[in-house]
């Protein structure tokens, strides 16, 4: 079974990278005492995979990182001793260090069962800026977030640009049949057209640094960022922050999150660390 | 996350370490004062790090001065910025940083509402060539007297600061002991030659003397080692087992000025791992001390902290917490450590023969045998281990060519024995260039120039031949000059240390960013002597730059040490055998805090060696030669 653990990376802290965030999710993941399994071999590891790699720099509301459970950490319903026995159908106890965690009652699903005190004490095991929004149990089959992942929700803005400016910059943008911008890619200037990664775009508003968008871009067969859409729109102006919002998957039912934040794991972290 | 308060009421400081966050802020010494001064009602501390050359220019391009990583606090809006002195190197650094928050370099041409400059930290030991820069430094273990500083800096900051009130301000912090204030003593010379440094006041010490914590268990600090997001040097915990040694090695300053041996109690270095790690997240612990093999019952701490965090649910498992012990002697690096050692995912694993002879070894104290390394060897290797670092210093006192070929023949038989247990077995051989330090015997030595530095290293290298299982890695001997420039320098040196910050000589610790000819330019242009400051031998009766700053050493103890030396006369430890007073203990009544009575491996040094067998010589180092060579080479300012 895997745990996958929605979170954010908001503030100062979405200037660390990618091998950063890394180290900063395996120590949370000790502090609470999870049950993650390790790699074997002379060095062992412990076994996390994350979903498509965020730009340094840019903050989101979508991360995910999986982490296989270690066989024996999960307690059927039936073998608990008197935990959590009103919402024994939900699904197994996880059993951490630091305590044992049930599935939570407010949004019972038996396919993915939520874990929302966990998923707080994930929260207060991060630094300010990485909140754990949800943590969900799936069986672990099917394909890697890497690959599943097909397009990607942003939010950005643009340094003072007017919003009525950015409205027409969008509607040429998006009657345009290519759009080539260029971008660097190991060192070399290489240049691409965009277009067809744009799946949706428009101006949502202004931020006090200038318009601001929200975009649908395509992640295959690359990420394609929002500051790549910058030098097309408005050739004068930088992009302030941008922010992940959603991974998109793609299912027969069509497109949907690999998991969807909790309402109730916010009010959880709030008694937690209150 | 340590959130210190900002609150114009509370005696601020600012520690900095005058090099980068990824190389400071593992510094424990520093986190340890930064926790003591936030538990303070009255007190707040945050941390600056030396910008990298990026960032200064960048800094400098929109003028914005240094400030706190905490909470981006201007630095000179702080009460007191303290730096951490660590390597000589840095000391062009510590410049930069004054200068970068806004404050006059020169101590002389600050005002009332500039903060103070403090420094502390092993090079603080000789404070002279930092001198005119600093208005106090702290000699010895801080702890206590980070306190004592606070209560008189507090006072004055609540009085308002008035304007004329700086100096008195300095007269008193130079009142608490193990402050040592520059300008509040007159220094004199006679052509070169230092002759006296006077006070300039009655109430202000002749001698500072060095600040000693009694017991480590009074102080179990950091509590709440800092736990950086991105990645750092030492990215491990770090928990103190001991402070202080008495191996007696004689090139060791640390293990000069830090006696005696303060051993933690087991419980609590138990206690420290595993809240710590508990804490923290980390898998990783460092046993930390001058020589943790020494630590009474080091195998049975090393078992019990693989296995700190088991006992819980089923995410605690014993082999995955590592244990790194840094500077291992070979003599106490036993088949037990080792096994308990590798139980969990090894580290690499370094010893430090320090030199390739015994002759050699019975000179600097080094009281190892070739069979002790072998055993160690032997013991890491057979408990699975493929790679290790050897570590030695050349240019040493005495040292002759046979001496410094043996250490590639040390390191070809390590490698050769572990070829017996895997093929993939390797030596790295780190070959550093002996800079003589104050307070140590060999603070009378004249240190190796780099050519010479720099035909020993050629020296290691061809006599290593084209063995693959041995690399061969050194220090660059011309870094060494300029070290050992800082390291023994007087109040003069100061001049020419602000000469190569103002040409830009920064971060002369990075290889990279590392210039010699600056310094030599430097030292021109001062009208300063390069080669008497670095390469003469001084004499019983020279006076000392230091020599008014008080390690607990009795001068004539390290003087006797010295001849000793010469002698080839090895000193036991006196942790383990009787006090030869030595003055670190009897002059303060304080003693050694050590569990086991006995060595950890036998003998008084671990080899039951008969440590009186002199041994040969060379002649241009007896001392009736050294008694000629305390003449002034020209030079001075
Ligand atoms: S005073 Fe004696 S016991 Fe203490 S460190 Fe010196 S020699 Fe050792």
């Amino acid at each position: 079974m895997r745990l996958r653990v929605r979170f954010s990376k908001t503030g100062k802290i979405r200037f660390i990278g990618h091998r950063d965030v890394a180290r900063v999710a395996e120590r949370a993941v000790r502090r609470v005492g999870l049950p993650v399994a390790y790699s074997e071999g002379f060095s062992p590891r412990m076994r996390m995979s994350f979903g498509l790699a965020l730009p340094t720099g840019y903050e989101s509301d979508g991360e995910y990182v999986e982490l296989p459970l270690i066989d024996g950490a999960m307690l059927e319903a039936n073998a608990r001793d008197g935990v959590g026995s009103d919402v024994a159908a939900a699904g197994p106890a996880i059993v951490c260090r630091s305590g044992t965690h049930v599935p939570c009652g407010d949004e019972p699903d038996l396919d993915a069962p939520s874990y929302c005190t966990l998923a707080a004490a994930l929260s207060e095991a991060l630094p300010v800026g990485m909140e754990v929004s949800c943590a969900v149990l799936t069986d672990g089959s099917g394909q890697s977030l890497q690959a599943a992942v097909r397009t990607c929700g942003w939010r950005f803005d643009i340094v003072g640009l007017a919003e009525a400016a950015a409205t027409k910059a969008v509607a040429d943008l998006l009657a345009a049949g290519t759009v080539v911008t260029e971008r660097v890619h190991k060192g070399e200037t290489v240049s691409s057209d965009v277009r067809p990664s744009v799946e949706l775009l428009q101006v949502v508003g202004s931020s006090n640094r200038g318009a601001e968008l929200s975009a649908v871009l395509s992640a295959t067969p690359r990420v394609v960022r929002p500051s790549e859409l910058v030098p097309a729109l408005a050739p004068e102006h930088d992009m302030g922050i941008a922010r992940r919002t959603h991974q998109w998957t793609c299912g027969a039912a069509g497109r949907a999150e690999p998991a969807v934040p909790s309402r109730c794991a916010q009010r959880q972290k709030e008694t937690l660390s209150g | 996350m340590q959130r210190p308060r900002v609150d114009s009421n509370l005696t601020s400081w600012l520690l900095a370490y005058p090099d980068t966050y990824e190389i400071g802020l593992p510094n424990q010494g520093l986190q340890i004062l930064y926790e003591l001064l936030n538990e303070r009602p009255d007190a707040t501390a945050e941390r600056a790090y030396a910008p990298w050359i990026d960032l200064e220019a960048e800094m400098r391009a929109h003028r914005l001065p240094l400030f706190s990583v905490d909470t981006h606090r201007a630095a000179g809006e702080f009460d007191v910025i303290a730096f951490n002195l660590s390597a000589e190197l840095v000391f062009t650094n510590v410049l930069n940083c004054i200068d970068l928050a806004g404050v006059p370099v020169r101590s002389a041409q600050r005002s009332d509402a500039d903060p103070l400059i403090g420094a502390g930290g092993h090079c603080a030991f000789n404070p002279e060539p930092l001198a005119d820069f600093v208005d106090f430094f702290v000699v010895g273990d801080g702890e206590e007297v980070v306190g004592e500083i606070t209560d008189v800096v507090g006072a004055w900051k609540r009085s308002g600061k008035r304007a004329g009130t700086r100096e008195g301000l300095l007269r008193d912090l130079a009142g608490i002991e193990g402050t040592y204030v520059p300008s509040m003593y007159e220094v004199s010379y006679d052509g070169a030659q230092l002759v006296e440094v006077t006070p300039r006041y009655p109430d202000v010490p002749p001698l500072v003397a060095k600040r000693t914590v009694a017991d480590l268990a009074d102080w179990p600090y950091p509590r709440r080692q800092l736990v950086p997001v991105t990645e750092v040097v030492h990215d491990r915990l770090s928990v103190e087992v001991f402070r202080g040694c008495t191996r007696g090695c004689r090139f060791c300053q640390a293990g000069m000025i830090t006696r005696p041996v303060r051993e933690r109690p087991a419980a609590q270095v138990r206690e420290m791992v595993s809240a710590g790690l508990e804490r923290s997240g980390y898998d990783e612990v460092s046993l930390m001390s001058l020589s943790t093999a020494d630590y009474s019952g080091i195998a049975e701490l090393v078992r019990d902290t693989v296995t700190a965090g088991a006992g819980g649910g089923a995410a605690t498992d014993p082999s995955r917490i590592s244990v790194s012990l840094p500077s291992l002697r070979v003599d106490a690096f036993t088949v037990d450590v080792a096994a308990q050692v590798s139980r969990a995912r090894r580290t690499g694993l370094t010893f430090a023969p320090e030199a390739g002879s015994w002759r050699l070894r019975q000179i600097i104290n080094k009281l190892i045998t070739e069979e002790d390394l072998y055993s160690a060897v032997r013991s890491a290797y057979s408990q699975g281990w493929h790679r290790m670092k050897l570590y030695f210093l050349t240019g040493l006192p005495s040292e002759m060519d046979p001496d410094t070929e043996a250490i590639a023949h040390l390191a070809q038989s390590c490698a050769r024995i572990g070829q017996e247990y895997t093929k993939r077995a390797s030596v790295t051989v780190s070959l550093g260039g002996f800079v003589p330090k104050p307070h140590t015997p060999f603070q009378w030595f004249g240190q190796n120039p780099p050519d010479e530095l720099a035909r020993k290293v050629r020296l290691v290298r061809s006599a290593l031949g084209r063995n693959r299982r041995v690399q061969l890695k050194w220090h660059d001997p011309a870094a060494s000059t300029a070290e050992g420039i800082a390291s023994r320098g007087d109040r003069r040196v100061g001049a020419a240390i602000e000469y190569v910050w103002r040409k830009g000589g920064t971060f002369q610790e990075w290889s990279e960013r590392f210039d010699l000819t600056l310094w030599e330019e430097a030292m021109a242009a001062c009208g300063l002597d390069l080669d008497w400051y670095v390469h003469r031998h001084r004499g019983e009766h020279e006076m000392l730059p230091w020599d008014h700053i008080g390690a607990g050493l009795h001068r004539d103890f390290l003087w006797q040490d010295w001849q000793d030396a010469l002698a080839g006369h090895g000193l036991p430890d006196c942790r383990w055998t009787p006090c030869y007073d030595c003055g670190a203990c009897t002059e303060y009544g304080i003693e050694h805090i050590v569990a086991s009575p006995v060595a950890p491996n036998g003998g008084s040094q671990g080899t039951g060696q008969d440590l009186a067998t002199g041994h040969v010589v060379p002649v241009e180092l007896r001392p009736r030669q050294l008694a000629g060579a305390g003449a002034p080479a020209g030079g001075g300012a």
